[in-house]
């Protein structure tokens, strides 16, 4: 079958988001606000993208239920990022923080109250007030189902502004033109199995995470990193891919979130013991340290045998306390998963939960316009024409080396602004669509001619769980060099494999095998990145735990890794510095220091 | 007029039969509906038995494992797998819900039988072609819509029992289930907006900060928009994440005739 | 059913009618009306076996009985009227049978009504 002649349907439009999550609409709401001809194309409906799921809330330094300051809010998440995050685009997200959120209110997002009629706030792990001394109320809520109501309103918003959806359409690759310009991305329409040439002059990458890598997780099945797919068989190389963020408190079992905001509103861990084990692992935070630190210290618990349960493998989330009166106004939608996913009441029992993969710190390398950058040379900051990434298929980055809880929802509002800006100020409407090179679907159609009719000895659900099951295992909460090295060589395998892959459904229509196979070459090529950038990172730091290497190393450390896949699946690694100043005077840069809660 | 039967090429067939593994130590057997488009076959209905003991709790592990390790030809949609993104609605054992958040042992005794929402048109399997749905659900303006600008630096404000009034409302997840459990909905989804999208309308219609209520009334108050509602009840009956539909047309309603009076 | 038009032109359709809470409105007060109305017709009736048809005519010339008989037919052909339009327009989809329909459903209840209505005023008004 191969050569068979694909009919292609084209468009031309100004700009392309791939993803309607939080950043992709709010990056599609702007620029159709602008007015530059935009398309969104999703595979997913765009209120079933996973921002949908977002619990907690989304911070800013909004002062509402106590003293605040963004600068507060900036030192935080650096030193929640363990000093790996870029200083001048953390500047630059918690200061456009609170207009960000009011922007968001009056959108309609229906948060949460005060007695004063202002925006609820929740405190939050990591979120402290006067540079770490006080408990900072930052976290802006509507109940535990913040991110559904920001997703709902952001689609309610891309409507309001008629903005165009191309809806169940998966992207297949990106289109560069021959100066390396990033010039559209070939899609594949699932409802009626035609192929869709998008043209622009810009793309922006908005497909978030890659949690399916991982065998548990809180993430839903569409999280496949595809995203980073696509910009690693484009040879662009990601940053930072080994920091893999594990949520505290994801069930025991299913996997499925638990909100932070749960401990920021006084629930509490314990053992097998009933200790409150956080006092001794963070005398200050307890609870409310950030995620990193506290998936460390309930794995040892549970790897010193205080676990709970009849395997003594996992840990209790206690929120009875909290009264059934704040549990339904507060929590109503953990409420409801603790009881149909752990068959839980929590009014009067404990939820078992256990570190689940939650969050992906690395990605495309991007800088606080949301414009992905490459290393050209000697200059690390070489921007790719053509070409944007926000949210968690980006790192900006603001995370560093571990996100705190709320600052991803802020992420996806303040840089699909920013990019939706940037196209603004850079791309004139109906500029006219430079020719593209007669090859440059080339090698988009021959993958899909490839895997359409993909005849090996491994249905993709096989190979998918070998990933899962290796990532796993090797690149879990604590790593070192024996188990970094056997994921290594495992993975190495796996994505050879895929050469074997085989596709059982034929069809056209909502051919479901086939993107299922795409999403997990994707899924393949940011796993390989995962192992390997954590097995040549000799230090621990954020959310990378090294047990053989247990400080954090700024002497040789303190940089971005970024990390390229050939087709092969071979990794190459090359580094960024970390930006280490901040983007104007309002702020002083913090200098690294040890990082306690 | 309305059509009380299939048409001919709808008729559902036997289908295949799928047998557990050997060794299987407890089954359950699923009827599932399916259907190709690319085939000019009528939909059959597969079956295929599944051992529990290897599969998670919900009809959705039941399902992603028949995808897995039986039939990846098997199609549907899913994603957050927690009840919250409104993916994976279709009519399990005769009522509407997240195949998700549906536990196996909570079906009726017997075999599973899983068919995709009714009455609307079938992509292929479980996929229902929900177009209109979201056409209508954008034909309501459903976004916060007000001619007072609002204050340049702060949020607007909303007292509690405000707010208070948009939960069972903002909630909603757009799942379709409520929508195409409606009998109304079914003879006349082409006019009539269904208990999703009134329910979406009403919680505009009661949010204290939106300005257009009387708008919003005028575009509702239709007989075919709204009063197809004849509070058959099957909307809250169904509703996977416990919202009251009907009672929100009922508010509409009422506030349709308080402002007559 | 598209046939090139957008799905949102097929949602908005003729748009809203700014109509519906009269017949709304109607339908209930009619069905109020009933409920007290039928409690008198049910003791009406109940006392008509024990009468000749002079007897019954006389009880229905009674200026209380043939009052509350007027209404009561009056209210049940209203009400019918109404319920039958939403039957129809529930179920009939073809526009040449609905307007036949809806149509011929006001004048036969109309006219039921009338006729009621003239039989108790005869009868009423003694001849």
């Amino acid at each position: 079958m191969a050569g068979t002649a694909y009919k292609i349907q084209e468009h031309k439009y100004d700009i392309v988001v791939v993803g309607a999550g939080g950043a992709g609409l709010r990056a599609t709401m702007g620029l159709a606000a602008t007015g530059l001809s935009t398309a969104c194309i999703t595979k997913v409906f765009p209120t079933r993208s996973h921002t949908v799921a977002a619990q907690g809330g989304i911070s800013a330094a909004l002062g509402n239920m106590g003293h605040d300051d963004w600068r507060f809010h900036f030192y935080d998440t650096v030193k929640g990022g363990d000093w790996l995050g870029d200083q001048d685009a953390i500047e630059y997200m918690c200061k456009h923080a609170p207009a960000a959120v009011i922007e968001l209110e009056h959108y309609g997002v229906p948060f949460s109250r005060t007695d004063e009629g202002r925006i609820y706030q929740r405190p939050f792990g990591g979120m402290t007030t006067d540079f770490g001394k006080g408990v900072a109320q930052r976290t802006c809520a509507a109940a535990d189902r913040t991110g559904h109501a920001i997703l709902h309103t952001l689609y309610q918003q891309a409507l309001k502004h008629d903005a165009q959806f191309f809806i169940e359409y998966f992207a297949l690759d990106l289109i560069f033109d021959n100066e390396g310009a990033c010039r559209g991305v070939m899609a594949l329409d699932l409802n009626e199995g035609t192929l869709h040439l998008f043209r622009a002059h810009g793309v922006v990458i908005a497909t978030g995470g890659y949690g399916r890598a991982y065998f548990s997780c809180t993430s839903a099945h569409t999280c496949t990193g595809d995203g980073g797919g696509l910009a690693l068989r484009a040879g662009l190389a990601l940053q930072d891919m080994e920091f893999v963020q594990f949520h505290p408190t994801g069930i025991y079992g299913a996997g499925c979130l638990i909100t932070e905001g749960v401990r920021g509103e006084g629930g509490f861990l314990t053992n097998s013991k009933g200790e409150r084990f956080m006092e001794r692992y963070a005398p200050n935070a307890k609870d409310l340290a950030s995620r990193d630190v506290v998936s460390r210290a309930m794995t040892i618990e549970i790897r010193e045998g205080r676990g709970v349960g009849e395997h003594h493998d996992h840990i209790y989330l206690n929120l009875q306390h909290l009264g059934a009166d704040t549990l339904h106004e507060k929590l109503p939608g953990i409420s409801e998963s603790a009881r149909i996913f752990a068959g839980v009441d929590v009014t009067k029992q404990p939820i078992p939960v256990l570190p689940t993969v939650h969050y992906n710190m690395g990605g495309i390398p991007t800088n606080y316009h949301g414009e992905v950058v490459r290393k050209v040379g000697n200059d690390p900051d070489r921007i790719v024409e053509g070409l944007y990434s926000i949210g968690e298929a980006a790192c900006v980055s603001v995370h560093g080396g571990n996100r705190l809880g709320s600052n991803s929802l802020l992420d996806l509002v303040v840089f699909g602004r920013a990019v939706a800006q940037r196209c603004a100020e850079t791309i004139r409407p109906d500029t006219p669509h430079k020719p593209l090179p007669a090859s440059a679907c080339d090698e988009a159609l021959t993958r899909l001619d490839r895997l359409r009719n993909a005849k090996g000895s491994l249905p993709t659900a096989q190979i998918r769980l070998n990933m899962q099951r290796t990532m796993q295992a090797d690149a879990a909460v604590f790593r070192t060099e024996k188990t970094l090295q056997e994921g290594c060589v495992k993975m190495d395998a796996i994505f050879q494999s895929f050469d074997d892959v085989h596709v059982s459904d034929r069809s056209l229509v909502w051919n479901s095998d086939l993107i299922e196979t795409y999403e997990l070459n994707n899924l393949l090529y940011n796993a390989v990145a995962t192992i390997h950038s954590a097995e040549q990172r000799h230090e621990s730091r954020g959310a990378h735990a090294r047990e053989d290497y247990p400080e954090r190393d700024d002497v040789n450390w303190m940089k971005h890794t970024l990390v390229s896949v050939d087709a092969n699946g071979k990794c190459s690694f090359d580094y960024r510095p970390v930006h280490s100043h901040t983007l104007t005077s309002d702020v002083e840069p913090v200098p690294p220091k040890k990082r306690v809660y | 007029m309305a059509e009380f039967s299939l048409p001919k090429n709808s008729r559902i067939q036997p289908g295949k039969h799928y047998p557990a593994k050997e060794g299987a130590k407890r089954t359950r057997t699923f009827h599932i509906y399916r259907w190709d488009p690319d085939t000019s076959d009528n939909p059959r209905m597969d079956t295929y038995e599944v051992d529990l003991a290897s599969c998670g709790p919900m009809v959705l592990d039941a399902l992603l494992k028949i995808k897995n390790e039986v039939d990846p030809t098997l199609t549907l949609r899913r994603s957050c797998r927690e009840g919250i993104c409104g993916s994976c609605a279709m009519n399990i054992d005769g009522t509407n819900t997240l195949a998700c958040i549906c536990a196996i042992e909570d079906c009726k005794a017997g075999d599973v039988k899983i068919h995709p929402l009714p009455h609307m048109p079938v992509v292929k399997d479980l996929v229902p072609d929900l177009t209109h749905f979201y056409a209508q659900h954008a034909s309501i303006k459903p976004w916060l819509q007000t001619t007072t600008p609002p204050p340049p630096d702060r949020e607007r404000l909303q007292s509690k029992q405000d707010r208070a009034k948009l939960d069972g409302l903002y909630e909603c997840i757009l799942c379709a289930c409520c929508s195409t459990a409606c009998p109304s909905y079914w003879w006349n989804a082409d006019r009539y907006l269904g208990p999703a999208i009134l329910l979406q309308a009403y919680r505009w219609i009661v949010d204290s900060r939106d300005e257009a209520t009387g708008e919003r009334l005028d575009a509702l108050e239709d007989p075919f928009k709204l009063y197809r509602c004849h509070t058959i009840m099957n909307c809250t009956r169904t509703c996977p994440k416990g919202l009251n539909p009907a009672k929100a047309i009922a508010e509409i309603k009422k506030l349709l005739v308080e402002r007559r009076s | 059913m598209s046939q090139f038009r957008t799905p949102r032109k097929i949602a908005l359709g003729l748009g809203s009618a700014r109509h519906g809470v009269h017949h709304f409105l109607v339908q209930r007060i009619t069905a109020i009306a009933l409920l007290l109305l039928g409690l008198w017709f049910v003791w009406f009736v109940l006392r008509l076996p024990g009468l000749d048809h002079a007897g019954a005519h006389a009880l229905l010339a009674e200026p209380c009985n043939a009052l509350l008989m007027g209404l009561f037919v009056v209210a049940a052909f209203w009400h019918a009227q109404l319920g039958l339009q939403v039957v129809v327009e529930d179920y009939v989809h073809t526009h040449g049978w609905q307007l036949v329909l809806q149509v011929g459903i006001r004048l036969l209840c109309f006219l039921g009504a009338a006729a009621g209505v003239l039989a108790v005023l005869r009868i009423a008004l003694g001849r």
